[in-house]
């Protein structure tokens, strides 16, 4: 008897420890994972955005900073965003929160384009 | 379409060209006291007064829809306040040559071809700037 209520609880210990490392190992995955989703970076030189086409999880947010010697703006094809002009050093953001494809391209130099692939 | 297209980067070299090229034979009918030379630069330079007009509302119309109209600092501020100087100036270099040309063969006022260079001068320091704007040299 004594011996069935220790193999019990020991199993029930056993049940909690797994459990909560389970847990755990989710939460970090789920952090870990807000924390691939959050950010991404363009830089904008030389009369070119690079990367030309970066591939994001949903819910990042995507910062456009300009390091070229003369204002660019970062402009949605499909008019979903838009920055004002932005000298050097200036950034601009934007958070996609749905799936797809967001070409975009500078309204003071229209052949520079890009795209953001959201999945 | 006219959105994707720069209006003001073709239309600008008219106004630019013909001031000069006026300018260079208002100098020469200057040396010269030749009648023809002057009546060129008169030429030249009232074709850079009407061109300089589709250029400057073409300019506007740039910073209204490509930019919404945004307030300016920087590069673009100095060559929209360069440009907007740059048109007054080739109205009054105009202006002085309509009335120059009345007085001959008396002479021509000289301060007029200080005013024609000091505009040619500005209207190269626009052009320099717009140049850099548009990225005509693309990436290097």
């Amino acid at each position: 008897m004594r011996r069935s209520v220790f193999l019990a609880s020991l199993l029930v210990m056993a049940v909690m420890v797994l459990g909560g490392m389970v847990a755990e190992h989710g939460s970090f995955v789920a952090s870990a994972q807000e924390k691939a989703a959050s950010t991404a970076e363009v830089k904008i030189d030389n009369f070119a955005f690079g990367p030309t086409v970066i591939t994001v999880p949903v819910g990042s947010t995507v910062t456009w900073i300009n390091r070229d010697d003369i204002p660019h703006t970062v402009a949605s094809t499909e008019k979903v965003f838009k920055s004002k002009v932005l000298d050097t050093d200036e950034k601009f953001s934007y958070t996609f929160t749905k799936a797809g494809e967001y070409p975009y391209f500078c309204s003071i130099h229209p052949k520079m384009t890009g795209k953001v692939v959201v999945q | 379409m006219l959105r994707k297209h720069a209006q003001h980067v073709v239309l600008i070299h008219f106004p630019l060209a013909l001031f000069i090229a006026g300018v260079v034979f208002d100098f020469l009918a200057q040396k010269t006291k030749k009648r023809g030379l002057l009546d060129a630069a008169y030429y030249h330079l009232l074709g850079a007064a009407i061109f300089a007009l589709p250029a400057v509302v073409t300019g506007i119309f740039a910073w209204q829809f490509q930019l919404d109209g945004q307030k300016l600092k920087g590069i673009l501020l100095m060559h929209l306040v360069l440009g907007s100087t740059s048109t007054i100036l080739i109205w009054m270099a105009w202006a002085l040559l309509v009335r120059a040309r009345r007085k001959l063969p008396e002479g021509l006022p000289v301060f007029r071809l200080g005013l024609e260079t000091a505009a040619v001068a500005i209207m190269g320091l626009t052009g320099h700037l717009g140049g850099f704007l548009s990225g005509v040299n693309g990436p290097s």
